[in-house]
């Protein structure tokens, strides 16, 4: 920490820094202690991360191999070895079937919102339960989903699962959607109706392409988060030990039903995939992440 | 009963089981009957009587006889190639409610079908597999012999008593050195057949003392830890100093804990243990439906808190093949998968019961 | 195609392209109708969770929120549903999260807009990204088996030292395992001090430049221009960000479910086990029948209306703020 150095902060347009010296001690410590403080804050939120990462990589790579992610999950929790293969197919189905789902869905709602609702009442209300709805929590999704569709067909499968996570992205989705349709000129969408176009062909053709690298960047967030739900799949979609490739027959898995079913486990093996499947979850999460940075990445370089 | 629906397979399956029965068997290879004719699988199977079923089953229910039951499915799929079982347990709840929705072809349970189950009366039967005590396990430095009579046992998991030198636990332990650690209460935090055998079994055997009723989910006190499963309970009990849970016993020794010995009713304390488990269910009365309740039974080497678990199946089966898997599948539970059940610290059923429950099991139509 | 437009580059825009008018006209349903599907799905959770909670409800009445017996298998007379200790967990952990969250949100947000050096806010903004990335379940599953044994000596020591204190003494009270309310408030703090910090961020972000720059012109340190300017001129979204981390606290599930203990318990003591309406749901809903059913749905009920409430206050206040001080800059 370089407490003696206040050159390296002086803001633009600041007078000459003639107070600085004549600050009265307490003046300068409570400056100090909040810095401090300030810096603490960081380090704090850092502690966990590091905890949480190291842990995860050492005890989840030490079970990681071709194997783990290939074969089946035993079905008994003792029994060494197997792997969690079926619940990476049921994470990637259930997941990517969701997304298939809510991202049209959500894109048409952010266009709505954002081409035709604008701040008429309706699409105000829209907004603010949009908002509302990416506060319900997962359960209450899970409970619903439930409700309405399980009991409804009379099987927990990998499709009710995807119909609890589409109903979980679908307001992040429209709202990250809405930002950035925002954020396309105004010019771009008259330059297009002063050609003649409709409306709808302008937004299709003109706004939604400007927009779409930050949409998708959006949507992947959205998925990433829904990639580790756990509680509504726990209520929806079973379990299984070998892979369901079939979302609309049978049970299915995904790995944070796995971690949450091995984590209470008092057997090492059992633990031990726990570990694995949460190193797995981390880099599926992280990739759609950090494909998203890309992204946003690329199109903030394509605006200037 | 229509038994000319009744496929070689099965005749040849209840040959095995009568085979079985008489020479109670460490004989299995020689004893099968698929050898006679045209089997067409020869090598590893041996051409067992299993072995031209195909199919799948699934089926749900009580996590307690899991480890069991998934052993046996897994010697299952060297008998029978073609068949695959999956028994995903969910708990005895949640099984009866699929079953009764149609949604599993047999379901395991611990407690019997009760109104709100969602299971038609008369549609059903039940067979009993195995047993298991369930064990008063404990973790507490520098005790590793530990006997406790129901009356301070229902007092612990009342929360009567907070401390492990309490005077009644004193008393039940003469001579032994018993630390002041406060005593950490584990229980299921999920309902659970485990949970109702134990209350049941306090109800009866500490009657007067035990004020908490019983059931798959009951007001456990305040400041009393959940665990998700047997195995949830198991790893409080196995991380706390001073923790006390029950655990079925195949769980409990899988993890490593040290159990307390219970004082039956003939007044002995009696460790958990295989033979004290086959001794309980010897002393207990069958009913006609098959179902029993071991718990607090007699015998001076009876272990008291001895749980029994059932699967229950269907009367009738619509499709004739899922009958006979289900038959086929439950015979080898009751034969040769019951040698299994020692190596799961599961007991296995007495010779009597045994017959009864496969007399049940022919009596699957479809 | 009887299209009726009275301005005139529009009629142009018709006679050249008419199959557009049609198009435009099912485009905007289309897209109004995806807007709706929000409206409809929360109208469908609140209609269907009511329904078959209902029995539950009708049972116990207001004694639904009152009550903190929660019996489904009494030994005499009728189940009893009191959701109240639930409530009371679930208020527990989460203002244990807030209380550690909040400072050290606050305070990574005034790192990143008024603190970092340039080389070290790249970093910063990606651990928090990263800690916003790792799914709860994974918290939870580093909660049990590695958090929660470690915090034990800690809640021991800190009951040895301050037990005898008056008030806080109560607080920290006798210690069992290590999952306890105090455990699940921290494992939350962790998980919802990204969303805190990334909405005070763009609040802080909003403040005019022309604010802070006067205030050390004034020659206030820069602590006090924080406090002088920043802050309050920052208040209201932080309130929201503060609802909107509560509303995220209350409704997880899966971690709390897995270290806040499993106990039907209301204490001062922050180092006994509780349990959280939302990991009671997922804890017994397998196993419940009837009006247990219900009574669990019930919670989810409860839950959703408490969520719902707090996102729409967090919203109005977060908006009402952004709005002010946009004007403020205008």
């Amino acid at each position: 920490m370089t407490l003696t150095a206040p050159p390296t902060f002086r803001p633009a347009g600041g007078g000459p820094d003639l107070t600085r010296a004549a600050l009265s001690g307490r003046r300068r410590l409570t400056n100090h202690l909040a810095t401090a403080a300030i810096w603490a804050a960081v380090l704090l939120a850092v502690v966990p991360l590091a905890l949480v990462t190291y842990t995860v990589i050492t005890r989840g790579g030490g079970v990681m191999s071709l194997s783990f992610l290939t074969e089946d999950i035993p079905n008994s929790y003792r029994r060494d070895g197997g792997g969690m293969a079926p619940a990476i197919v049921g994470t990637l189905l259930i997941t990517g079937t969701a997304a298939l789902m809510a991202i049209p869905l959500g894109v048409f709602g952010a266009i709505y919102l954002n081409e035709y609702g604008k701040q008429r009442p309706l699409a105000r209300l829209i907004r603010l339960m949009a908002d509302v709805m990416t506060g319900v929590p997962s359960i209450v999704m899970g409970l619903f989903v439930y409700l309405s569709w399980v009991l409804l067909v009379g099987a927990q499968t990998g499709f009710a699962g995807a119909l609890a996570l589409a109903c979980l992205m679908l307001p992040v989705v429209i709202r990250s959607s809405e930002e950035m349709l925002r954020l396309v000129p105004e010019e771009l969408r008259q330059a297009s109706m002063a050609l003649g176009a409709r409306k709808w062909q302008t937004t299709l053709t003109v706004v939604l392409p400007a927009a779409i690298s930050g949409i998708t960047s959006g949507s992947l967030l959205a998925v990433a988060r829904a990639a580790g739900e756990t509680a509504p799949i726990i209520i929806v979609t079973g379990i299984v030990f070998s892979p369901n490739w079939n979302l609309f027959d049978g049970s299915n898995t995904a790995l944070p039903a796995q971690i949450f079913r091995n984590a209470s486990q008092p057997f090492d093996a059992a633990q031990d995939r726990a570990w694995g499947a949460a190193l797995t979850l981390i880099v599926i999460v992280l990739g759609c992440t950090v494909l998203a940075r890309l992204i946003s990445r690329r199109f903030a370089t394509k605006e200037r | 009963m229509n038994r000319n629906v009744l496929s070689r397979r099965v005749l040849a399956g209840v040959a095995l089981v009568a085979l079985a029965l008489t020479g109670c068997g460490s004989n299995d290879n020689s004893s099968q009957p698929g050898g006679d004719g045209n089997s067409s699988q020869p090598g590893s199977g041996g051409g067992s009587a299993y072995a031209d079923l195909s199919g799948e089953l699934t089926a749900s229910g009580a996590s307690f006889p899991d480890a069991y039951y998934q052993e046996v499915v897994e010697a299952f799929k060297s008998a029978a190639p073609d068949v695959t079982v999956t028994y995903n347990a969910t708990g005895s709840g949640t099984g009866k409610k699929q079953f009764g929705a149609g949604l599993v072809d047999f379901a395991g349970t611990d407690s019997l079908v009760k109104e709100t189950d969602g299971v038609a009366a008369g549609s059903f039967r039940y067979v009993p597999t195995v047993a298991a005590p369930i064990t008063v396990s404990y973790h507490l430095e520098g005790v590793d012999k530990l006997q406790l009579s129901p009356e301070t046992l229902a007092k612990i998991f009342q929360t009567d008593i907070t401390t492990w030198d309490d005077a009644a636990i004193k008393a039940d332990n003469p001579g032994v050195e018993l630390p002041d650690t406060p005593i950490t209460v584990a229980h299921r935090s999920d309902g659970s057949g485990t949970t109702s055998n134990f209350t049941k079994y306090l109800e009866a055997a500490a009657a007067g003392t035990w004020k908490l009723g019983s059931g798959d989910t009951v007001a456990w006190p305040a400041n009393t830890q959940g665990g998700e499963k047997n195995t949830g309970v198991a790893q409080i009990v196995k991380q706390t100093n001073g923790a006390v849970g029950y655990v079925d016993l195949s769980d409990a020794k899988a993890t490593g804990l040290t159990f307390a010995a219970i004082k039956n009713k003939d007044g002995q304390f009696v460790e958990p243990s295989l033979e004290g488990t086959t001794a309980g269910l010897e002393g207990a009365e069958v009913a006609d439906d098959l179902s029993y309740n071991p718990l607090n039974a007699a015998g001076a080497t009876a272990y008291p808190i001895t749980a029994p678990t059932f699967v229950i199946v269907r009367t009738a089966y619509d499709d004739a093949n899922k009958a006979a898997l289900v038959r086929g599948f439950l015979n080898y539970l009751l034969t040769e998968g019951q040698e299994l059940a020692e190596d799961a610290d599961f007991a296995p059923l007495p010779a009597s019961l045994r017959d009864k429950a496969l007399a049940q099991i022919e009596k699957i139509q479809g | 195609m009887t299209l009726t437009n009275p301005s005139p580059a529009a009629e142009v825009a018709v006679r050249r392209r008419g199959h557009g008018a049609l198009g435009d006209r099912v485009f905007s349903w289309w897209t109004l109708g995806t807007g709706l599907l929000v409206l409809a799905i929360l109208g469908l959770i609140l209609v269907t969770t009511v329904r078959e909670a209902w029995p539950a409800f009708d049972a116990m009445g207001p004694r639904f929120v009152t009550e903190r017996v929660w019996d489904p298998n009494p030994a005499t007379g009728d189940a009893i549903f009191g959701a109240l200790s639930f409530a009371y967990g679930t208020a527990v952990s989460s203002l244990i999260a807030l209380l550690f969250a909040v400072p050290v949100s606050v305070g990574i947000a005034l790192f990143l807009t008024e603190l970092a050096p340039r080389r070290l806010r790249g970093p910063a903004v990606t651990v928090i990204d990263l800690l916003a990335a790792v799914p709860s379940v994974v918290f939870g599953l580093w909660g049990i088996l590695v958090v929660a044994p470690a915090l034990v000596p800690v809640y021991q020591w800190t009951h040895d030292v301050f037990g005898g204190v008056p008030l806080l003494g109560r607080l920290v009270g006798p210690v069992g395992s290590g999952r306890t309310f105090m455990t699940a408030g921290l494992i939350l703090a962790i998980m919802i001090t990204p969303i805190i910090t990334s909405i005070t961020r763009e609040v802080f972000g909003t403040v005019p430049r022309a604010d802070k720059d006067a205030a050390l012109a004034l020659g206030a340190t820069r602590w006090e221009m924080i406090r002088g300017a920043v802050l309050p001129h920052s208040f209201g979204g932080i309130v929201g960000a503060v609802m909107l981390g509560l509303g995220r606290a209350m409704g997880e599930t899966i971690a709390v479910a897995l270290v806040i203990g499993g106990a039907t318990n209301i204490t001062a003591n922050l180092f006994a086990p509780g349990n959280s309406m939302a990991a009671v749901i997922v804890q017994q809903f397998g196993e419940s029948t009837g009006t247990f059913t219900a009574a669990l749905i019930g919670l989810g009920v409860v839950l959703f209306a408490m969520t719902v409430l707090i996102n729409v206050f967090a919203r109005v206040v977060v908006r009402r703020a952004e709005a002010r001080m946009k004007g403020g800059v205008a």
